[in-house]
């Protein structure tokens, strides 16, 4: 029950809903008990020939208003019980994403999206059904069972009411019985199932293979092996499944037996009439789902605790990037970098150490080295997507980093990521990321200096185009270039250009690069790169190796002092001078068709 | 997400169509299904026995308070005995119509699964693999909902509520004909719950669907929503849609509310009134007795009982025959694989390959080869060597007969490749990919595959000519160590070594090389060269090759750009011309 006192602060939230909704249910409950009252009256009136038309009339009368009462009653319960419920549902889900909102990337390289969604879908079902089906079994149970129990006993008879009852634990016993046979069934068959999953999965990925030796027919074979099993561990499920029905059947028959057969003897010994009997054996049949309840109830109250858990568990978990600040202004001035050591949370290896450099205003900065030398760490480090040991490791204009609100502090910065993700939307807004406000000139702007513009005109829609799985589906150069010109949109103060010029050609990068160094007069670069010519104009170069610096200077000084830098540089000039020739050949022997 | 976003809307009549599809699929289980309506006749007579006992009992002993001993006892045992048939042949007919079923589901499976064999590369490249499994699982999966809480519940409810009626009739015509009125309203109740939670519940499905995208994709890109400060935009987004879905969720639960169960209690009780009103007026002119009331009242709620359920169980049915149709949908998919006009008597005896003006196109406009002709003799190395794009895949998945070409020849020894047995072609081609792809399973049965006589030793045997067997040896539990996740725990040379095995495990006359050695570390790079070098002695060998070191000393280099032959010879003649291949060569040496 322990979810119920977790859940505390919606039910006051939705006090009057649940009060109201349980009114409601009280209300159908008492509605239902009429019926069979009615019945019992009037076969006794007509076996006793007491019933006069106008008892007759009155009767029929109530029966009516009890229809449309019951009606409106249980229109009202759902409204009010399922419609708090949803409500919950709404609110979860609305709290989680604000959740995700605000988490470090920290949080998210902890965690797989798959469940992270799972939480945000079927735990939050979970906890949903135990606010609105959970509610309506209990309250259900309860009511409708002790009405009905308490009017058995009280209208007709106590004794008759006991040994009636008799059979029913049977019933609770053997369906809660029956449940957990069915769950370890139900696992096993999903495991089946899971197998045939995979199998599939691996069939279609290994196509090609099956194909060349020609062994579809055993491929096939093998499927049906699994499918087999399938079916096996199912059907077992089934004659589990299929005890439900038949068992309450029994027990009810069993009961009503014992009460027809104890009802008799009263009804001749005049301890009660032939209609109460009737009453009684119809009443007999309403306890039966209230009993059932409970079990389901037990059920979803298990379920839903496990899963409200699951989601505390995310909510709780505190941001490790703070959010409190000292600064209110935007950071300005120069970005100064005096890294003693530093290592990623939950990974004791040194990821950088000893790097001492400073970015000046309006300069350009390149940062280059191999594969896990340091250099996106260093960018991460600037977009505070983890922090540094010592506030003061990294400065913005003489304060430290976390001094400054994160929001402003992102906003100086456009930042064009290595893994160039991009919304599932239109090529406009993508573009327009940080403003969908933007005027369309101002985009196509932002496009023509990321070197795109004229490929999107090329696309079926234009900028209306939609990329990703629903539209048209995009080159890395392309989508690298779209993410350069949603940062170039906003004319940041700092622009990151994080391994952002992999996928396009030596020709398009210098376009970009040229583009760039342009428009941007006065404002900060920071471009990392595998190509040295990405960075060879940049005011100063930084050679990363093992998390520290090995190189720096400029260009020029970087060449003539013949270490990483000049010899990358070289072999770099000459595949690129090879390649022109070899595309030259190429394209001369296209002049040739 | 492709999938879910699918909202298929069905006419009535493709509802129909696909219904009496499904229904075909039951015919090969004729006997279960009629001993599955035996166990239903059965049950559900045994439940109507019930009230009309009770009836006799009141009526003809209670009433009149004569109790005769052996008639009673009697009675007591008509009652058991009918209680316990019920009981047993309820449990009987809800397991065989489960049983249906699965065993339906199965065949529908693999009718999907056989199909996805037979249909041609063109299919997997427009296709992702995810959404034919999804088919194959969860759109089958959903029909097996149908199947159970759809079908089994409308023919139990079928059942009942006729069965309940004809005890009615034999209760009393007049007022079996009365409680007829409540026929159209139930009907009409139906007709526009269905009409309006059809649309409700496709929306309900559809903002879910966009709710669940949208978080999955904030997910994946938070990082790029908190650089570019975006998180109250697109919560402020997010919390729209949820605020829509809430709103339709509601609409849904007003629906149910006025039309569902509410609905149909009320009318339960108004058909009691009726009843009782009935016999009542009727109790007036002439005797009424107790156990007929109760009988008829209880046949009445019987009656009622089954609407709910079938009331509640018409959203799985719509959205399986959705799911239905998808799964046709790949069943009936034309793009099969390219069809032999076997002639038996054409055999490949010594692997000489060659292909005549052959021309083929992807898409039917642009051609990605023209008029490619080349002959590489029995046990020659011709390597293909070109650009991305430049048409030297195409080649080999023409000849593996992945894809149908209509312009010009591919023979081997004489014979086209549209006339070899497909046998033949399997066992005379091996074909080593550029990703070796290992299944689950062991390293032995990675090499075997499912092949049925091959031995354990021959198994060995592959894995020592390709120079495998080291490294195998050295793994926990050797040739029984476990390949899992594709076989990721070994290195990309280790991968390719097995499927080299296994290739040459069925000794083919003709081995092809698509890209064997692309994706090798360099450390194994030199065995794989070695194995290689012994693989294609005696073979006729067809290699695209991305290292130019690699086919050195193959017997004919063809270069290919945009779909043609520009440069052939051997290396030294091609170095020696200073074309296109020199410059590769030099750009590869100059790393």
């Amino acid at each position: 029950m322990k979810v119920f006192k977790d859940l505390g602060w919606f039910f006051r939230q939705e006090k009057s809903s649940y009060i109201f909704g349980v009114v409601m249910l009280i209300l159908v409950a008492l509605m239902e008990l009429i019926p069979p009252q009615i019945i019992g009256r009037v076969i006794d009136g007509i076996t006793m020939e007491t019933l006069t038309p106008r008892g007759l009339g009155a009767f029929i009368g109530i029966l009516l208003a009890a229809a449309v009462l019951t009606y409106i009653f249980r229109y009202y319960w759902r409204i009010l019980i399922f419609g708090a419920s949803n409500r919950l549902g709404r609110i979860l889900r609305e709290r989680m994403y604000t959740k995700f909102s605000y988490m470090s990337p920290y949080f998210y390289q902890e965690r797989r999206t798959g469940d992270l969604m799972a939480h945000a879908t079927n735990d939050i079902r979970a906890v949903q059904m135990t606010a609105g089906a959970g509610i309506l079994t209990i309250a259900d149970s309860i009511i409708t069972g002790g009405a009905v129990l308490i009017t058995m006993a009280v209208t007709i008879s106590p004794e008759l009411t006991l040994i009636a009852m008799i059979p029913l634990p049977f019933m609770v016993v053997l369906t809660s019985y029956y449940g957990t046979l069915l769950n370890r069934g139900f696992r096993k068959a999903q495991a089946a199932f899971s197998e045939l999953n995979d199998k599939s999965q691996e069939s279609i990925a290994g196509i090609k293979v099956t194909k060349t030796f020609g062994y579809e027919k055993s491929d096939q074979e093998d499927f049906k092996a699994l499918s087999d099993d399938v079916v096996e561990k199912n059907l077992k499920v089934s004659k589990v499944d299929a005890l439900f029905d038949p068992t309450i059947m029994l027990v009810i028959g069993a009961s009503y037996f014992l009460s027809i057969i104890f009802g008799a003897q009263m009804v001749l010994s005049d301890e009660i009439t032939l209609g109460q009997l009737i009453t009684f054996t119809t009443y007999l049949g309403m306890m039966v789902w209230p009993l059932l309840a409970l079990g389901w109830f037990f059920n979803l109250v298990q379920r839903g605790r496990a899963s409200y858990e699951r989601i505390e568990e995310i909510m709780q978990t505190e941001n490790d990037i703070g959010q409190e600040y000292m600064i209110e202004d935007a950071p300005d001035g120069d970005i100064e970098f005096d890294i003693g050591a530093f290592n990623f949370p939950g990974n004791g290896e040194t990821a950088l150490r000893d790097i001492s450099f400073e970015i000046k205003k309006g300069h350009t900065v390149g940062i280059v080295g191999r594969t896990g030398s340091g250099k996106s760490a260093l960018i991460r480090l600037l977009l505070r997507e983890f922090d540094t040991n010592n506030p003061e490791d990294i400065t913005y204009g003489g304060e430290a980093l976390r001094d400054y609100n994160i929001v402003n502090l992102r906003a100086q910065f456009g930042y064009v990521p290595q893994d160039h993700f991009l919304f599932s939307t239109t090529i406009r807004d993508n573009i327009a990321f940080a403003d969908p406000g933007l005027d369309d000139e101002v985009i196509h702007e932002a496009a023509r200096l990321a070197n795109i513009h004229e490929d999107i005109l090329g696309f079926p829609d234009g900028y209306d185009t939609v990329v990703g799985e629903r539209g048209v589906s995009l080159s890395g150069g392309q989508k690298q270039r779209i993410s350069i010109a949603r940062a170039l949109i906003t004319n940041p103060e700092v622009l990151i250009l994080d391994d952002s010029l992999s996928a396009v050609d030596a020709q398009t990068e210098a376009t970009i690069l040229e583009n760039i160094s342009r428009v941007r007069h006065g404002k900060t670069n920071i471009i990392t790169a595998h190509r040295m010519s990405a960075v060879s104009k940049a005011d100063q170069i930084i050679v990363m190796d093992r998390g520290t610096i090995v190189e720096r200077g400029t260009h020029s000084e970087l060449l003539a002092r013949g270490g990483w830098y000049h010899d990358t540089y070289s072999q770099q000039a000459l595949r690129q001078s090879l390649t022109e020739e070899l595309d030259d050949l190429v394209k001369g022997d296209e002049g040739d068709e | 997400m492709n999938d879910i976003k699918e909202t298929v809307h069905l006419t009535a009549r493709d509802q129909l169509k696909v219904l009496m599809r499904l229904i075909s699929y039951t015919y090969p289980f004729k006997w279960t299904i009629i001993l599955a309506f035996v166990m239903l006749i059965f049950s559900t007579v045994a439940g109507m026995i019930i009230p009309y006992l009770v009836m006799v009992f009141i009526d003809d002993y209670l009433t009149p308070a004569v109790f005769p001993e052996d008639e009673i006892t009697m009675l007591i045992v008509i009652f058991l005995t009918v209680q316990i048939i019920g009981a047993v042949t309820t449990y009987m007919n809800i397991y065989l119509f489960q049983y249906l079923a699965f065993k339906v589901i199965q065949q529908l499976r693999i009718d999907a699964f056989n199909k996805i064999g037979r249909l041609g590369m063109r299919y997997f490249d427009k296709v992702s693999g995810g959404s034919i499994v999804s088919r194959l699982t969860n759109d089958t999966e959903a029909i097996v909902e149908m199947f159970i809480g759809v079908f089994a519940t409308f023919l139990m409810a079928f059942f009942m509520m006729a069965s309940s009626y004809v005890m009615m009739f034999v209760l009393d015509v007049r007022l079996a004909f009365i409680a007829l009125i409540f026929m159209p309203l139930i009907f009409l109740i139906m007709l526009i719950y269905r009409k309006y939670s059809a649309v409700f519940f496709s929306y309900t499905r559809q903002l879910l669907a966009d709710l669940n995208a949208k978080l999955a994709e904030s997910i994946e890109g938070m990082k790029i929503i908190q650089v570019f400060n975006q998180q109250d935009r697109l919560q402020g987004e997010f919390n729209r849609i949820n605020a829509e879905h809430y709103e339709y969720t509601m609409k849904t639960v007003r629906l149910d509310g006025l039309l569902l169960r509410p609905a149909i209690s009320m009318i339960q009780i108004l058909a009691i009134a009726v009843i009782l009103g009935y016999f009542g007026l009727l109790s007036f002119e002439s005797s009424i007795t107790a156990g007929l009331i109760f009988a008829f009242i209880q046949y009445m709620e019987r009656f009622f009982e089954p609407i709910n359920q079938v009331s509640q169980n018409l959203s799985i049915f719509q959205q399986a025959l959705v799911s239905a149709s998808r799964v046709f949908r790949l069943i009936d998919e034309d793009t099969l694989e390219p069809e032999q006009t076997p002639r038996t008597e054409h055999e490949i005896t010594d692997g000489r390959i060659d292909f005549e003006n052959v021309t083929f196109s992807y898409d039917g406009r642009t051609d990605v080869l023209k008029n490619i002709s080349f002959t590489a003799m029995p046990g020659e190395t011709v390597a293909l060597v070109g650009h991305t794009g430049s048409g030297k895949s195409s080649i080999i998945n023409l000849f593996m007969r992945f894809y149908e070409f209509d312009e010009g020849r591919i023979l081997i020894d004489g014979h086209s490749i549209k006339t070899l047995p497909k046998q033949e072609l399997k066992n005379n081609i091996g074909l080593v990919l550029q990703d070796p792809f290992l299944f689950y399973g062991t390293i032995e049965s990675n090499i075997r595959l499912y092949h049925p006589t091959m031995t354990f030793e021959a198994v060995q045997t592959a894995a020592e000519f390709v120079g495998a067997d080291k490294f195998i040896e050295a793994l926990p539990g050797g040739y029984h160590h476990k390949v899992l996740e594709k076989g990721s725990t070994l290195s990309s040379g280790e991968r390719q070594l097995i499927a080299f095995a296994r290739t040459m495990a069925v000794d083919p006359k003709i081995l092809i090389l698509d890209e064997a050695t692309a994706n090798i570390d360099s450390e194994t790079e030199e065995e794989i060269q070695k194995s290689l070098n012994v693989m294609r002695k005696g073979r006729t060998t067809l290699a695209i090759a991305h290292r130019l070191s690699t086919i050195q000393d193959a017997d004919q280099i063809l270069v290919l750009n945009k779909g043609e032959i520009v440069e052939r010879g051997t290396h030294d003649e091609l170095i020696s011309r200073k074309g296109i291949y020199h410059k590769m060569y030099l750009l590869q040496n100059g790393q």
